[in-house]
């Protein structure tokens, strides 16, 4: 079933991460019902905002990317995307033996993408690219993804709430390590020529 | 163990407490230059006040004052609590304590005035230079001496983080601040050209290395073990990375220097080393964080350890972000940026702040024989702190990335698309973001000092004294 416990996860976290425990997932499932169609929202606006309306930088004419150099940005972003949520889930599954049970990879998948849900939703917002409002409400989104993500950790993966607070501080910073690593390897990829090119 | 022995934990109280002096005096001068980038004209038009003046005094006065202080105070109270014995000169511990304040003092005055030595991270002028080598020695005897009449055979690893720092930082402040005097106030480097930028960035990033990692991680290996009771998590990684990352951040300095006039292959060999760091700084890492798993109850209720675990999570990520930005291709984007700030805020907020902190919510109550004042409060401070430092380093990460964009988008008849002043221009909400993250945790270290006042003024005596000599 495709985006499940989707609203829930947003309105009532509690009661939606009791439910993501006690459902029989399979990757694939996660991969297909959840992560491709919430995924595809950040590039696709990415895509759109950047191409047809650019951004305006003080006060210049707007600034847009060429479609040719959007598109592979736009895919490698998806791509991105989804090896992140792949990585982030070995990361919890392997520290979750640390702070209690060894748990199943498509749990750990499932914290961490319905944690990081707010975010992709927000990706929205690239429709129209104003650098700073995007930056606030980025930040709005990044503050509810955090919450889901210490309010989860002890439920999903089954352990007292104090033990869990220092599990959510550890997944949040494999996610901010996995975050600097992409910054880089964009700026890798970018200088192997799938990079930006500019048009007014 | 003789219960005779009698600590000297005066110099650390002074040395503690200043501390917090200093760090909100020094993080109150980065607020207001945060402040100045965003608005210009708070610099009133006076020289003083101006970002080129008050930015090196930012730097001193939180890393060798705020961050001078706590090494200054941890170092001496655990290398007397882990030999069992008291310091080894009283009077020179008492000179540190006064010269090395004298310094800061000679700091905040001389670098608002314009004299400087325009060596970053160095820049005060020879006289002050010559006072540091002399409290520095004096530091070394201090500490050195303690070790060697230490009544229990075994030298704790946190004493070899300090040893190493002290050693480190007196080389490197000897030779980096080599100069010719040519006025009271003026001096010339003994190095010209390409090598003088070498042996800048050889101390400037030791200063990171040494100053500012080796000394803390001496902090970590005490504070973590005592407050979350456990040992350390492997004592044998702890010895390990020790000596890999004396060998290997000595190395990295190159790295500040890519595609300058330094021969490529000294940049490569800074490059390789910086990623080669990765795994001893990793190392440091995870031997923190698996020594505070399992202190699991403590952690809900104890600000000291949340301070401690945050620190060391930080550290991991800021010695990871590290690598990748001295990678060549990254730097040619990366250097010059915001990208840098942020990075150096998310080790100086985060790891070095959170530590110190942590450290003088131990230290501070147990020196006076008090209980904390309000674990509210200490809480409070390590929410808005937390916050504050993700503001930050994401403001820094956006506008970092901005300006190497638009610095290299060029038109196609290869001109470039925009001015350096359109850039300025772009990052104006970026640094309102950066100022307001930065004042959240100023305010943090206010909360943090009424805190601790009240602790030390309290009329109440601790249950236990605490304060009382244990074995390590």
């Amino acid at each position: 079933m495709v985006l499940r416990h989707f609203l829930k996860i947003l309105l009532r976290p509690g009661e939606a991460w009791q439910a993501i425990r006690s459902e029989s997932w399979t990757i694939g499932g996660v991969y297909l019902g959840t992560i491709v169609p919430l995924a595809a929202i950040p590039p696709l606006a990415g895509y759109y905002g950047t191409t047809h309306h650019g951004w305006q930088i003080a006060g210049n004419a707007p600034v847009r990317l060429t479609p040719d150099s959007a598109l592979p940005i736009s895919i490698a972003y998806f791509i991105a995307i989804l090896v992140a949520f792949y990585v982030i889930a070995l990361l919890i599954q392997w520290m979750s033996s640390t702070y209690g049970e060894r748990q199943p990879l498509v749990r750990c998948l499932a914290l961490a993408v319905y944690s990081a849900i707010p975010l992709l939703l927000i990706g929205i917002v690239q429709v129209y690219p104003v650098l700073w409002v995007n930056l606030i409400a980025g930040l709005v989104a990044m503050t509810y993804a955090v919450y889901l993500l210490y309010r989860g950790v002890p439920i999903v993966m089954d352990i007292p709430d104090h033990r869990g607070f220092l599990f959510a501080s550890a997944v949040l910073a494999v996610s901010l390590v996995s975050l600097v690593a992409t910054l880089a390897a964009s700026v890798i990829l970018w200088d192997y020529g799938i990079g930006p090119v500019f048009t007014h | 163990m003789n219960e005779t022995v009698r600590y000297n934990d005066k110099v650390v109280r002074q040395f503690a407490i200043m501390t917090v002096v200093w760090g909100i005096v020094g993080m109150l001068v980065g607020v207001v230059i945060a402040a100045q980038l965003a608005w210009p004209a708070l610099n009133f038009d006076i020289a003083w006040l101006t970002f080129g003046r008050l930015r090196p005094l930012h730097t001193n006065a939180v890393i060798f004052a705020f961050g001078g202080c706590a090494l200054f105070a941890t170092s001496y109270y655990v290398v007397q609590r882990t030999c069992g014995v008291r310091l080894y000169s009283d009077f020179l511990a008492s000179l540190t304590f006064w010269g090395w304040q004298t310094v800061i003092v000679l700091a905040a005055v001389s670098l608002p005035l314009g004299i400087t030595t325009s060596k970053e991270y160095a820049e005060l002028e020879w006289p002050i230079d010559i006072l540091i080598t002399v409290v520095w020695v004096a530091y070394a005897v201090v500490f050195f001496g303690t070790i060697m009449k230490r009544r229990i055979p075994h030298v704790y690893v946190a004493n070899w983080f300090f040893a190493g720092f002290i050693l480190a930082v007196a080389v490197l402040h000897v030779v980096n601040s080599a100069a010719m005097p040519v006025t009271l106030f003026k001096s010339y480097s003994a190095y010209a050209g390409v090598q003088d930028a070498m042996v800048q960035w050889w101390y400037g990033h030791n200063a990171v290395g040494f100053f500012l990692t080796a000394g803390f991680l001496g902090i970590m290996y005490y504070f973590i073990p005592k407050q979350a009771n456990r040992p350390v998590y492997s004592y044998r990684l702890s010895v390990v990375h020790f000596w890999a990352l004396v060998f290997t951040y000595i190395w990295a300095g190159p790295h500040h220097l890519h595609y300058t006039a330094l021969p490529d292959w000294v940049q490569s060999l800074g490059m390789v080393f910086s990623l080669i760091l990765l795994a001893p700084s990793w190392g440091g890492m995870v031997n923190g964080i698996m020594t505070l798993s399992g202190a699991w109850e403590k952690l809900r209720s104890d600000p000291v350890l949340k301070f401690l675990v945050v620190s060391v999570s930080f550290y991991g990520m800021s010695t990871f972000e590290g690598p990748m930005m001295s990678i060549k291709t990254v730097n040619a984007l990366s250097h010059y940026t915001d990208w840098t700030i942020g990075h150096v805020h998310s080790g100086a907020l985060g790891w070095v702040g959170f530590i110190s902190i942590g450290a003088m919510y131990y230290l501070i109550p147990r020196l006076h024989g008090r209980e904390l004042y309000s674990i509210r409060l200490a809480d409070a401070h390590f929410v808005i702190a937390t916050i504050g430092i993700v503001l930050y380093i994401t403001a820094m990460w956006v506008s970092g990335i901005m300006q190497g964009l638009m610095w290299r988008a060029i038109n196609p008849d290869g001109t470039l698309t925009y001015s350096f002043i359109e850039s300025v221009q772009a990052m104006h909400p970026f640094y309102i973001i950066r100022f307001l993250g930065g004042l959240l945790y100023l305010v943090g270290m206010l909360l943090m000092a009424y805190n601790l006042a009240r602790t030390i003024y309290s009329p109440v005596p601790a249950a236990q004294p605490s304060a009382a000599p244990t074995g390590g």
